[in-house]
């Protein structure tokens, strides 16, 4: 069944290319940040593939994506309270407003 | 090389489905203007993905997936767009050329992968994947990985004690 | 005998160097006294040469040389020193008398000029160089004072550097005799590569080149000596203005008269004789080497006699006849006789000093150079006309003036086995004497001119040394007549068996005086009208009045292709060089400026380099296994 993992595989890359396409382009803070959940999810995807049809199936992987979405979540968490320290501060919440990491 | 005959079977018909989803999902968030819509549609790409996991036998992860993307960091995110008061709408293009050279950029990391994917050979084995995912999940975590399952446990305290310092009015 | 002055010949030219170092060095404050010292600092050096000849004249006294070793490498020794010998004695008097009276002319001709310390700064180190180049025991010696006198002809001739003429003028002498230099540097390097031990002082050279055997033992062939031969007397090409290094002898014209008079007449230009006689073994040794500078020396000659003819300005008439008694001088020495040549080089210092001091007298009263412009000179200046007429009779070789004793051994030494450069001598002759007696009469006699209203004559300082030297015109030749060969024995050590050659002595002053006779006629009596000689041949009169067109010639063929490379290189230098290096230069600012402009404080642009780069990279990497 290596068809199906190419497949899979194949998948997750399309998902990780839409999901930088996303991070690098969209204007506003909050969808750059799930974009980035996309393309964890991509990882997340081939991990579980290669858990099944990999050269040494097993539960890892599945265990390793559980620590990936876990560490998603709270990057998720910790990304939302800064937009919104950052939006208290500066009065807006588009990515391309930001630049003080020119100074 | 590129081999694209394949078994019409159950797997690959329930693949092909959730994987048009998932994409219509992903394409959708980025055309949409709407940035709810975005997130919703999104959300839709997440859930397909949590079919995905069902289909790779690991129906844990498929209900942790809904559990956590569809439904908590979505809501989470909702939140986050209600707080910032956004001005709902995405404005349409104003850096035509950083968008043209990110979607280059894209493309060509697609075409790497792709041909990458396509011009190897994965080395199967046979598994036959354990009658309660859960159960074996569990038995796993709090064996073999007991100490990375704790150090998870002590990040998620400290991003979510973190999250409210960052998030709370500093007048308070 | 042992000599004794000759073991301090070096304080020759330590004095004009001691006049050069007060001068530079205090040039400024002092006017009248600086010229003094210059003059006194000469005088001395006559007074000493004059001691070292005497005593030479006086007895058969030994040859003198004295050196110190300079540069030591390896086996091989660099020596200065310096060597007395009869040759470079006579020299040392003739350097050292033209030079004196130079200086005291000077004083009355550059009066007024206000850098006149310099120039007789520059005076003294010429003549100090002239007499280090005199006394030099060997041929690097030789050389270095031989560029001296190079870079002091280029001074001097440049001195009135505000004036585009002089400073081309003096541009062009340095190139052109630079070429010339080249030959003889060549010389010494071969020289150097074939003399047993690399010695390069003349007594070995002539011990060398004396003996057949010698010159086997050092595996110098027929060809080598030959080469060596003609490199040195291309040296002396260029500094003695022969055909065809001659053209910027004329040039140099636009220095002072006085300079003229000391360098470009009686002594710097007379160094290329002064090599040629003194390597003179080298072409002894060759019979190739001595038919070319016989046949060079005879051309340059005739050539620059016809071209006398035609020109208009009195420096420059002076000029090619200079040019071509020093053909002379090298026919002379071509042909087998150094003893000719170098009496004629010791009759053409006096007499040509003398022709360009009077020429100089005559500019500095009326500021003017065009022969057509003056006339009836003579009367108001009677010191300057009978000197200048002596010089021109003895330029002319009528008897008993020197010129013609040494223009009859120059003549009678061609008579000897060169028919054909005797009749090319004779003919040069008829033309000197022509151009001569024309020079003369269109500028002494005949109506004053308006310019020459308030003409009187120069001061006592200008025509004291023109009496000398009209004096010593007369009387030089004396010194080796054909009834009195003492010079030719002093000076060659050998008792010289001289036959008087009446028929020669006949022939050449018959064409003196048919020289002077048809000047007479065209330019006093005005019974042939030249014009009406120049309207029947347009084309040749055109031909000599441009110099044959040699200066045009190297104009075409050299300097405009040089200058075209030069241009094209300079070209490419602008754009190709100079375009990569601006190319480079912006390609950096452009560089900065897009880097600038990514520095934009904006994740996304940092994440979309950053995606960039790791495209890059991994096609990099990878992209070799990929394919």
């Amino acid at each position: 069944m290596s068809g199906m993992l190419g497949s899979y595989l194949m998948l997750a890359a399309i998902l990780f290319c839409l999901g930088l396409y996303g991070a690098l382009t969209k204007r506003s803070a909050v969808i750059v940040l799930l974009s980035i959940e996309l393309m964890l999810n991509a990882v997340n995807l081939n991990l579980i593939a290669f858990s099944k049809y990999g050269v040494v199936p097993g539960l890892k992987g599945q265990i390793f994506s559980l620590f990936n979405m876990t560490i998603a979540a709270a990057e998720a968490a910790v990304g939302i309270a800064i937009l919104i320290a950052l939006y208290r501060n500066k009065g807006t919440a588009n990515v391309d407003e930001f630049n003080e990491m020119k100074r | 090389m590129f081999d694209f005959s394949f078994q019409l079977t159950g797997e690959y018909v329930a693949f092909f489905i959730l994987a048009v989803c998932i994409i219509a999902g992903a394409v959708l968030m980025i055309s949409f203007n709407k940035v709810i819509h975005m997130v919703v549609s999104l959300a839709f790409a997440f859930i397909g993905l949590a079919g995905m996991y069902v289909l790779l036998n690991a129906e844990f992860l498929a209900f942790v997936q809904v559990l956590i993307y569809a439904g908590a960091i979505s809501i989470l995110m909702i939140f986050g767009i209600m707080m910032t008061k956004h001005d709902q709408v995405d404005e349409d293009v104003r850096r035509p050329w950083h968008e043209g050279i990110v979607a280059v950029g894209c493309l060509a990391l697609f075409g790497i992968l792709f041909y990458a994917i396509r011009s190897t050979t994965f080395p199967t084995a046979n598994w036959t994947p354990p009658k309660d995912n859960t159960l074996e999940i569990g038995k796993l975590l709090y064996t073999e990985h007991v100490i990375p399952f704790e150090l998870m446990s002590v990040l998620l305290t400290v991003a979510f004690i973190g999250a409210i310092v960052l998030a709370k009015r500093e007048a308070d | 005998m042992e000599s004794v002055y000759s073991q301090y010949a070096w304080v020759v030219p330590i004095f004009p160097m001691l006049a050069f170092l007060v001068l530079t060095a205090l040039g400024r404050q002092m006017k009248e006294v600086g010229v003094w010292i210059s003059i006194v600092c000469t005088f001395a050096s006559f007074i000493y040469a004059l001691l070292i000849f005497i005593e030479r004249v006086g007895s058969n006294v030994e040859d003198y040389t004295k050196g110190m070793d300079w540069i030591r490498f390896g086996g091989v020794h660099l020596s200065v020193g310096f060597e007395v010998t009869n040759l470079n004695a006579l020299m040392l008097v003739i350097v050292t008398f033209v030079s004196l009276l130079v200086n005291i002319y000077s004083r009355g001709y550059m009066k007024g000029d206000e850098r006149i310390t310099v120039f007789f700064a520059y005076v003294s180190l010429f003549t100090f160089s002239m007499l280090g180049l005199v006394i030099s025991s060997n041929m690097l010696e030789l050389y270095i004072f031989w560029e001296l006198v190079g870079v002091c002809s280029f001074l001097l001739v440049g001195f009135w550097y505000q004036k585009p003429a002089a400073k081309a003028a003096a541009k062009k002498a340095f190139i052109v005799t630079r070429i010339g230099d080249v030959g003889l540097f060549i010389a010494i390097l071969l020289l150097y590569v074939y003399m047993p031990e690399h010695a390069l002082d003349f007594a070995s050279i002539h011990n060398v080149f004396t003996q057949p055997d010698a010159l086997a033992a050092a595996g110098i062939g027929a060809g080598v000596t030959t080469l060596i031969g003609i490199l040195i007397f291309v040296g002396a090409i260029g500094k003695s203005g022969q055909f065809p290094l001659h053209t910027w002898l004329p040039d140099a014209m636009e220095g002072p008269t006085p300079i003229s008079a000391l360098i470009h007449a009686a002594t710097m230009v007379a160094a290329g004789v002064y090599l040629v006689a003194r390597t003179f073994d080298v072409f002894h040794a060759s019979p190739d080497a001595m038919q070319v500078v016989a046949y060079v020396g005879g051309f340059t000659a005739i050539f620059a006699a016809t071209i006398g003819i035609a020109q208009n300005d009195i420096k420059r008439i002076l000029a090619y006849s200079t040019v071509s008694q020093l053909g002379y001088m090298m026919m002379a020495i071509g042909v087998g006789s150094v003893t000719a040549g170098m009496f004629h080089l010791f009759t053409h210092a006096f007499f040509k000093a003398l022709l360009f001091l009077g020429a100089g007298s005559v500019i500095h009263m009326i500021h003017q150079q065009d022969i057509h412009q003056m006339g009836g000179l003579g009367k108001k200046m009677k010191v300057t006309a009978w000197t200048f007429g002596i010089g021109a009779l003895a330029l002319s070789g009528i008897p008993p003036f020197s010129g013609f004793w040494s223009k009859d051994a120059v003549l009678a030494a061609a008579w000897e086995g060169h028919k054909g450069l005797f009749v090319v001598g004779i003919i040069a002759a008829f033309f000197t004497a022509f151009y001569m007696s024309r020079l003369f009469f269109l500028v002494f006699t005949g109506k004053p001119v308006t310019a020459a209203k308030d003409v009187h004559e120069s001061p006592p300082t200008m025509t004291i040394p023109l009496v000398i030297l009209a004096v010593l015109a007369v009387v030089s030749g004396f010194v080796y007549t054909p009834f009195n060969s003492w010079f030719g024995t002093w000076l060659e050590g050998t008792e010289t068996v001289e036959h008087a050659n009446y028929a020669v002595m006949a022939i050449s002053t018959i064409v003196g005086l048919l020289g002077i006779g048809l000047g007479w006629l065209i330019y006093r009596k005005h019974a042939i009208s030249s014009e009406a000689i120049a309207g029947k041949l347009p084309w040749l009169t055109k031909l000599l009045a441009n110099k044959y067109y040699i200066d045009e010639l190297y104009h075409a063929i050299i300097v405009t292709p040089l200058r075209a490379i030069g241009g094209a290189l300079a070209a490419f230098d602008q754009w190709v060089i100079d375009g990569i290096v601006r190319g480079v230069a912006s390609l950096t600012l452009l560089t900065g400026r897009a880097s600038t402009r990514m520095q934009n404080g904006q994740v996304q642009t940092y994440g979309l380099i950053t995606l960039l780069g790791c495209v890059l990279l991994i096609v990099a990497i990878v992209g070799r296994r990929l394919w």
